[in-house]
């Protein structure tokens, strides 16, 4: 057989991105270094159309000026560009959109700009490529979506270009990876450029420009939930989640999805946790934001280690003063790094349990509304079973022991399972049901033409369910129908919940497949917010000793 | 419910209408009017098709300070943000008007003894003024609750107590303050138009309600407190108030007197010099109003503890 080589060149990409970067030295003083002024005259010189484009949106730090001067460029000049982005969720992201600079999207998570992304879709403004969750989009710059350019934040910058993204890095290492080693451009915005950086995070070779900001970039305090919001209800679920599961299962390394239903668990294991002799047989190993509200429970000696997606305002000083906790740099500030953590969520924790909006009589959950193109971050890759899994735990190979379809499906091979737990409420505010028949996914689907329901945690991955009227164990179901019975079970007086057969669910009680908390030993007249380590956000200040600085809009005194 | 005795030392901030109702009298003799059982509702939100509340969002009742009967009004935050209605309206005024019968039955009966049994009115806020689905009928309340109080004036304490989640705003707000005594926990807020409000109105530029520092340190208890709107500035706990209230149903009527805000033209005219040193120092924060009543550091007095901040603080001297 005769082979047939081709001939090409092999450096185009390399050529076009010297001959772009050229085209802007007009612009650059220093070598690196671009006035804020001249910010859209540059975005002009090196994007050109069609191009894949990232504006780094993260969950919190935002590159937000830089994002302003993109929806500011001559749409003659730049137009149809494609934009891979994880999080969506300032208006500039869109205006890209509705100003036919930008045609086609691929993100993660929208946030407040979902409804605009629904709206778009159906006005045709914006082609969507897919929603992913976080780590099949960092996967994704990697194979086919690998950014031209890329507009990133980081806090300071030097000279030379080297950057300090410190206590908030969360995407920018895997933005600057795929995109620089694929020759493509990475432009930084940073709040300020100094003589000498704390520490190098990322190396200035990997920097093309550096524009000084004229504002500090926006930064978000996503995961801050204020104690006295917690709700009994929310402190019962959470007495419920500890002695029926955590205890149950001796649940070590876990993550918390965000809400005030993981709040409040935070919060009980110093009082609730402390009462049933758990310290050191739960909770020691977390992937999880540095959130206020684990302060109580690191400081009496709960946990040894939380590694973090990205920052949260006001906890820097704590989480510096904690470096045997938390992952923290030789210059003393932490470093987030959201792959890596969604990495560890996804292959290295027991367990993950959150709160969710909506739950079919399959199992499926999602937070999809019918009118919002919101995405789920990161929360299928941590809620579910992922099967690249090799190594063993005690409460990883409990859930696989209990697990019912294992002879049918495994064999006689030994496998455990994650436990995947959702916690919801059977009426949330403005008696919104928790259950329903058919999720509103379904009507997102038809609404904004998406080719499968946005599934928040699959059924088939769920494995227990925890509302004020139970918990289901919905791993020890025989089969659908059984399942169904179960989460009917405990869905109180939803339409769901109304269609239980009494007899079905006394049965799936005395096998254990429901628990109640007479069942659990729990007395609910002691579900109250008392039990709460910190009631207010104040305490959580006093818990840290002063160095927890919550930012000005939770402090409620 | 939780018992008197796990009341004592609850949170004032967290508890409901009618623990709180329960917890500021003596163990064991809270009696309240109009129990739910009694289905006492707004005949209002019936028709708006909105839910009703079996007491209408008001636990009132009276019960015992020592030897003092104090007759307790309280406000339910969770039931329509605490809103004032027609029947929770009236409730309020029937409850101080039957502290009045009291006082003169009391005075007939034992003419030697009423310093030592004389009642008092202790009305726990929490609400943010009119109840908008009866406009007009709560308005009225409110004028009627203010007629009350003037009856009151010199024979009967009229007691505000403010420390619970939605604080006490509107029209409620000059009600609280129009009583004898004002009593507070550090969470507690007093005002007249809402933070989001003058936000909404004014602009952020003019109020950030976001900014929750800010709001606490222009309405909240500490603020009120340094500038005298606040008596007694306690911990939050239902047993602190309790204990204060006390203390207070055994005071004379000249001592209460003296607590006072307005009702007298010397009273005007300590308010009219207040205004007179807003306008001349033009204030941007209340913590120049703080530092020009002699606290040298402002920005550590909402960081400080309650019994911290009542060792350190300098208050407005008043005349």
């Amino acid at each position: 057989m005769e082979f047939k080589g081709i001939t090409r060149e092999w450096d185009t990409l390399k050529k076009d991105t010297k001959a772009r970067v050229g085209a802007a030295s007009a612009y650059t003083k220093n070598g690196k270094i671009v006035d804020a002024e001249n910010t859209v005259a540059l975005l002009e010189t090196v994007i050109k159309p069609f191009d894949k484009v990232n504006i780094e949106g993260n969950n919190q730090k935002q590159a937000d000026f830089l994002a302003k001067c993109l929806c500011e460029v001559d749409v003659k000049k730049i137009h149809d560009l494609h934009m891979v982005q994880s999080v969506l969720t300032l208006p500039e992201h869109l205006d890209v959109f509705e100003k036919g600079i930008a045609k086609k999207l691929d993100m993660s998570f929208s946030g407040p700009q979902a409804g605009r992304i629904a709206e778009f879709l159906k006005e045709g403004k914006l082609e969507l490529g897919a929603i992913h969750t976080y780590l099949e989009l960092y996967g994704r710059y990697f194979v086919d979506l690998t950014p031209r350019v890329a507009l990133i934040v980081a806090t300071m910058a030097d000279a030379a270009g080297n950057l300090f993204t410190g206590f908030s890095t969360e995407d920018t290492p895997a933005i600057v990876e795929a995109t620089k080693f694929r020759q493509g451009i990475v432009i930084a915005q940073v709040n300020e450029i100094v003589e000498k950086l704390p520490r190098v995070d990322i190396p200035g070779d990997w920097v093309d420009f550096v524009v000084q900001s004229p504002k500090p970039f926006y930064i978000e305090p996503l995961f801050t939930r204020d104690p006295a919001l917690i709700t009994d209800a929310q402190v019962l679920k959470g007495m419920m989640a500890i002695k029926g599961i955590y205890a149950e299962y001796g649940i070590k390394r876990l993550n918390h999805g965000i809400g005030f239903d993981t709040a409040a668990i935070e919060l009980l294991l110093p009082t609730y946790g402390e009462q049933l002799g758990l310290k050191g047989k739960i909770c020691t190993n977390f992937i999880l934001n540095p959130h206020p509200s684990l302060i109580p429970a690191i400081e009496c000696g709960w946990v040894e280690s939380v590694h973090c997606f990205g920052g949260e305002l006001g906890m820097e000083n704590y989480v510096a003063a904690r470096s045997d906790i938390f992952f923290v740099g030789p210059d003393g500030s932490m470093r987030s790094n959201r792959a890596f953590s969604q990495t560890g969520g996804h292959y290295a924790v027991d367990m993950f349990i959150g709160g969710t909006l909506q739950i079919d009589p399959y199992g499926n959950s999602s937070t999809a509304t019918a009118n919002r193109v919101a995405g789920f971050g990161g929360a299928p890759n941590m809620g579910c079973d992922p099967k690249g899994r090799r190594h063993s735990t005690e409460a990883w190979l409990k859930c696989g022991a209990e697990y019912s379809k294992a002879p049918e499906l495994w064999g006689t091979v030994h496998r455990g399972k994650r436990l995947v737990v959702q916690i919801a409420e059977t009426f949330r505010e403005k008696l919104a049901p928790g259950f329903v028949e058919e999720l509103d996914a379904f009507a997102l689907a038809k609404n904004a033409k998406l080719p499968i329901e946005p599934v928040m945690i699959y059924g088939d991955d769920l494995t227990h369910v925890i509302t004020e009227d139970g918990i289901a164990y919905l791993h020890k179901c025989e089969n659908m129908e059984e399942r169904t019975a179960a989460i009917r079970g405990i869905a109180g007086f939803t339409e769901v919940g109304l269609k239980a057969d009494p007899k079905t669910t006394a049965k799936l009680k005395e096998r254990g497949v429901i628990r109640t908390t007479d069942d659990l030993g729990i007395d609910i007249t002691k579900a109250t917010r008392s039990m709460l380590a910190a009631k207010n956000v104040h305490d959580l200040v006093v818990w840290s000793k002063g160095l927890y600085n919550p930012p000005a809009r939770f402090r409620n005194w | 419910m939780k018992k008197w005795s796990e009341l004592k030392d609850s949170s004032f901030f967290d508890a409901s209408a009618r623990e709180r109702a329960v917890g500021l009298v003596d163990k064991g003799t809270f009696t309240e009017f109009l129990h739910p059982l009694d289905r006492y509702c707004s005949p209002h939100l019936v028709v708006l098709g909105q839910a009703v509340e079996f007491d209408d969002g008001m636990v009132c009742g009276v019960g015992l300070l020592g030897r003092h009967p104090a007759f307790i009004i309280s406000m339910e935050g969770r039931f329509i943000g605490g809103a004032i209605g027609e029947v929770n309206g009236a409730k309020m005024v029937g409850a101080i008007r039957l502290a009045l019968t009291a006082a003169k039955e009391i005075k007939a009966k034992y003419p030697g003894e009423y310093e030592a049994k004389r009642p008092l009115v202790v009305i726990s806020f929490e609400t943010g003024g009119v109840r908008l689905h009866e406009s007009n009928a709560g308005l009225l309340a409110h004028a009627e609750v203010m007629d009350a109080f003037q009856d009151c004036r010199h024979i009967v304490p009229v007691v505000s107590v403010v420390g619970s989640k939605v604080g006490c705003f509107g029209g409620m707000g000059f009600v609280a303050a129009a009583a004898d005594v004002i009593v507070m926990n550090e969470q507690g807020r007093i005002g007249l138009t809402g933070p989001e409000v003058i936000e909404q109105e004014m602009g952020k530029e003019e109020f950030d309600a976001s900014n929750k520092a800010l709001v606490y340190r222009t309405t909240g208890a500490k603020h009120k407190y340094i500038i005298q709107d606040c008596n007694y500035l306690v911990e939050d706990t239902i047993g602190d108030f309790h204990k204060v209230l006390g203390e207070i149903a055994g005071k004379s009527m000249e001592e209460i007197e003296k607590m006072r805000r307005i009702g007298s033209i010397d009273l005007v005219r300590e308010q009219q010099e207040l205004v007179k040193l807003v306008g001349d120092m033009q204030p941007k924060d209340s913590m120049d109003v703080w530092k020009h009543f002699g606290n040298e550091n402002p920005a550590a007095l909402p960081e400080l503890s309650t019994a911290e901040f009542l060792k350190t603080v300098k208050r407005r001297a008043r005349s």
